[in-house]
Order: C-alpha cells, then structure tokens, then sequence
C-alpha cells in the first residue's frame, strides 16, 4: 500500500514541479549503517537540488502565507 | 431525480409517485448537474429507497464509483439515459462539454490551458515553469469548496479540507500548492473526468487537467480506471501483492 501511494505521489509532485524530492527505502531498525547512508545521499541529493519552489514563495511573502479575511 | 424548467432554467428536482402530475415539467438540455450526490444524501436518511435517475454517460460513471464505495446501491437505482454525446445513432446531443472551454491569452501567458494535453506539458516546460504555471493558477483559489460540493463521488462526511488542524480557517488563500494536491490525492481512482469541478469553479483554475492527469498515472500504474465498472479501487486494497519498486535515488 505504501508502495503505491508513494509511487502514485512521485508522479504527482513531478507533475507539479517538485520532482525528485520524494524517495521511499525499506529499512529495518537492525540496520542502522544503512539508514545513515541513505538519509547522508538523500539529504546531499536534496542540497544539490536547491531550496524548494515553495520556500521561495514564503520569502516573497515575507514569511506570511496570505493574507486574514477582515473581520 | 431529473430536471424541472423553473423560469427558463432546468433545476434538479424529485418527482414523486404522490406528485405526478409535475412531470409535464421535465425537460433535458445541455445543463448538467450532480443528481447522483443528492442521492447519496437522500439514501442515507433512507438506505432503501429506490430512486431512477435521468443519467448522461458521466453520470453512470460516478453512480460505478459509489457502488464500488458502497455509498448507494445498484438494485435500488435505475437509470434512464439522456442523450449526451453526438453519434450516428442519435440524432441530437445535450451537454455543456460539447463546447471546450476557451482559454484567454493571458492564461496562456502564465497559466494553463484548459484544453492542455499532459504529455506536453509536461515536455514543453521544465520543473521551474510547471511550479510556477501551477502557483498561478492556485492563487486564484478563494477556498469556497465548490470543487467538493458538486465532485459526485466526494462523499466524506468529515472532510480533510475542513477539518481546522490541517487547513487554518480565515485566511485566503488556503495553504497552496497543498490544497489542492490534497484533493488531487484523493481524487486518485475516484475522479470520473465529468468536469463539474472546472465548470464550478469561480476562479477557473484548470481542475480537471489536473485530475485527469492523476487518473492517468493510475491508469498506466495500476491499470484502473474509475467508473469503467464495480471493481475496487488499487488504493483501497491493503495486502495485495504489487510488482512496483521504488525508485532508486538517482532516477
């Protein structure tokens, strides 16, 4: 099940623009040499890829998301 | 359920066997509205009812998505089908999509076109574009729902968008892209393409581009199309084997 939204939500997010910052890796607790390595080369692949579209927009709006209805 | 002419417009309306003599205002015409979700509210006050609905093609598709989530079912139902599109056996057609929407220029500038085909946009701009073509069109969002209200096959009586933890109430606009990809998830074998939502919507964001394009990746992953007929949706069986791998890093 996992398997599938994950997949099913990759491909969504490249559709939008945000591909490639999404990645799923089955890890059991005993292994923990590989759980360092890949959070290592996800969060290097991550640096490598830029600061995301939507913090971008955080910035312009001066870190405000919108605006309050009045009243 | 069918239509009624009410000053010049066709309404939903429930024409009852106490009430018959109403049906000399029956009428169809290009005018398309949800009746299978009124059902679904009548049939959960009163789970037996029997109820015909005046059904076009989109409208049979969303009545196979609520059988298949159990929401109406299909021995208390009986269609009666309205011409809808153009063909040799029929010599006229009514519906409101016979028109493809037009797209403005400006919309074409920074948007997205509502005619748009996927493949293409997704070759013709790159990751950049496509974020901000989509912010654009998002920002427009006034979250008035209009989306869910008239979607056939939303049915939750407790929402996820209105639910005050994960969506903040009064402020506008609702947190985007999330939103709206929210939806979008859910929407995930279940969106039957019948466009109520991109004819709902107030501020015209391209919805039903957006959800085709979910249907689409179900389609060629999981080989389900929603509202072909009675089967369950992928994403609703838990335990079966599945073939996919995940994607190794680099791809």
């Amino acid at each position: 099940m996992t398997i599938k939204r994950i997949t099913f939500v990759q491909e969504m997010l490249k559709f939008m623009g945000l591909e490639g910052r999404l990645h799923l890796e089955w890890i059991s607790s005993a292994e923990a040499q590989k759980f360092a390595q890949v959070v290592t080369d996800f969060t290097e692949k991550i640096r490598n890829l830029g600061p995301s579209p939507m913090a971008a927009l955080e910035n312009r709006t001066g870190g405000e998301r919108g605006y309050n209805r009045a009243g | 359920m069918g239509y009624r002419d009410f000053c010049g417009h066709l309404i939903p309306h429930g024409y009852t066997l106490e009430n018959l003599d109403e049906l000399e205002g029956l009428k169809t015409s290009n005018v398309r509205y949800s009746l299978e979700k009124v059902a679904t509210h009548l049939v959960e006050k009163n789970p037996d009812l029997k109820i015909g609905i005046i059904a076009r093609d989109c409208n049979e598709r969303s009545l196979n998505v609520l059988y298949t989530w159990q929401q109406l079912k299909p021995e208390n139902i009986e269609t009666i089908g309205v011409n809808c599109c153009p063909s040799r056996t029929r010599d006229h057609a009514d519906c409101s999509l016979l028109e493809p929407r037009e797209t403005g220029s400006f919309k074409h500038e920074k948007g997205i076109d509502f005619n748009a085909d996927p493949g293409e946009f997704l070759e013709n701009h790159d990751n950049g574009e496509r974020f901000d073509r989509w912010m654009y069109e998002f920002n427009k969002c006034i979250k008035c729902y209009g989306c869910r209200n008239i979607c056939p096959v939303c049915f939750c009586p407790d929402c996820s968008l209105e639910n005050p933890d994960l969506v903040e109430p009064g402020t506008l606009p609702p947190e985007i892209p999330i939103f709206h990809l929210v939806r979008a998830v859910h929407m995930a074998g279940r969106c039957v393409d019948c466009g109520l939502c991109e004819d709902a919507c107030p501020a015209d964001i391209p919805l039903r581009f957006l959800y085709r394009q979910m249907n689409e990746i179900v389609e060629q992953v999981f080989d389900y199309t929603p509202g072909s007929g009675i089967e369950k949706s992928p994403f609703t069986i838990i335990g079966d084997k599945v073939t996919l791998v995940p994607k190794p890093m680099d791809a």
